[in-house]
């Protein structure tokens, strides 16, 4: 795969789409950690809350090129994002329960470093399903997934908040990068091949509808048990 | 006296809503009663961003949002000496000022044309176009 080839750039746009997604939650989780911080120290909050999902990004960016030679890991790997996907489709449960920060910078970075962890695992699965094996992508994913962990907060949600449907766009995405990378198992790629050429279209294809269709129902079942809106300014001194 | 829902998003549409309403008050003889309603879409990502730093950040982040949203008309009406409540609700724009109408039991919804979101057409933004259709009460438009 090289410049000059059209699978190189439909890849690009793959991890591209990917980083937005996958790399918008990190950016939102530090920013909105720092801000429960004193001023001056939002600023070192997000210097080093971003400075740790880079490097946390790119040791698991080279774990993962290795692992994913092995036999199994991109069925795992498949299953993972898949699971990834769907979940990014449903709804905050309001009963659920996340880590309460409190306002010490010692509680904000460790906020913070739980979700580099977690966010750049999946972040790294996502982008070494899309990049098919080639360097030159993975390290292109990589160097795009920085800035937009380092600025995108602002941006992505902005962008989210007026085009929701991004959200779906990269969910359906997720699942069309587990289904090609599923297949491209060394376990089942000899036998794909050989004797299953179509499945090249048809697992990613049948990835992304399986994430759609499972998330939008779980979505739709979450939104019905949701009854009364929850007026957030209901605590504030009214004029 | 009217129950009146004027939901804002801190546009310059919805600000020139408000501020047109505050000059034709004389139209309601029983006089009216305002709430100012600000809709925060819901955090997008799932519940990736909730789960790491918990709900409460999130609501607390949305609040915060929400005030800064409803300031321009909140404002406007404080400048003008009206009396009003303000509101902050999480969800889909059109279907939670609907909703909130509905359960609040407010007589009208008055808002501007265009906000924040993104386009139905050219002459109406999203927003306003879904409420029309899905409002059970009149609403009136400002443009």
């Amino acid at each position: 795969m090289d410049f000059a080839d059209a699978a190189f750039w439909v890849a690009l746009m793959q991890i591209i789409g990917v980083n937005i997604v996958l790399s918008g939650d990190n950016a939102v989780v530090i920013a909105l950690a720092a801000r429960s911080l004193p001023p001056q120290q939002q600023k070192a909050a997000v210097m080093w809350g971003s400075g740790a999902a880079v490097i946390m990004r790119i040791v698991l960016t080279i774990i993962a090129v290795e692992m994913l030679k092995w036999p199994y890991l991109k069925l795992i790997g498949a299953v993972l994002l898949l699971w990834i996907a769907v979940k990014l489709l449903i709804p905050e449960d309001e009963n659920e329960d996340g880590i309460t920060a409190s306002g010490s910078m010692a509680a904000a970075i460790k906020t913070i470093l739980i979700a580099d962890l977690v966010m750049s695992l999946d972040n790294v699965i996502a982008v070494a399903a899309a990049a098919k094996g080639s360097l030159t992508l993975l390290i292109l994913g990589l160097a795009i997934s920085i800035p937009l962990v380092i600025f995108g907060s602002t941006l992505l949600l902005k962008l989210m908040d007026r085009y929701p449907i991004i959200i779906t766009v990269g969910a359906a995405l997720l699942g069309w990068v587990a289904g090609e990378m599923a297949i491209t198992d060394p376990l089942v790629k000899d036998w794909v091949n050989a004797n299953a050429a179509w499945l090249h279209y048809a697992a990613p294809a049948a990835g992304a509808l399986f994430v759609v269709l499972l998330g939008r129902t779980l979505a739709a079942r979450a939104s019905q048990e949701h009854k009364a809106v929850v007026d957030l300014a209901s605590g504030d001194r009214q004029p | 006296m009217v129950k009146m829902l004027m939901p804002v998003d801190g546009s310059e549409s919805a600000v020139s809503a408000v501020a047109h309403m505050i000059n034709k008050l004389e139209w309601f003889k029983d006089g009216v009663e305002i709430h100012l309603l600000n809709v925060q879409n819901p955090m997008p990502y799932g519940n990736r961003v909730s789960s790491v730093l918990g709900h409460d950040k999130v609501k607390q982040y949305h609040h915060e949002e929400g005030l800064a949203a409803l300031q321009p008309a909140r404002a406007k009406l404080d400048a003008a000496g009206i009396k009003y409540v303000f509101h902050i609700g999480v969800g889909p724009a059109a279907e939670t000022i609907v909703q909130y109408a509905r359960e609040k039991g407010c007589d009208q919804i008055v808002m501007g044309t265009r906000g924040m979101g993104s386009t139905a057409n050219l002459l109406l933004g999203s927003v306003a176009t879904k409420v029309i259709h899905l409002a059970d009460v009149p609403v009136l438009l400002l443009k």
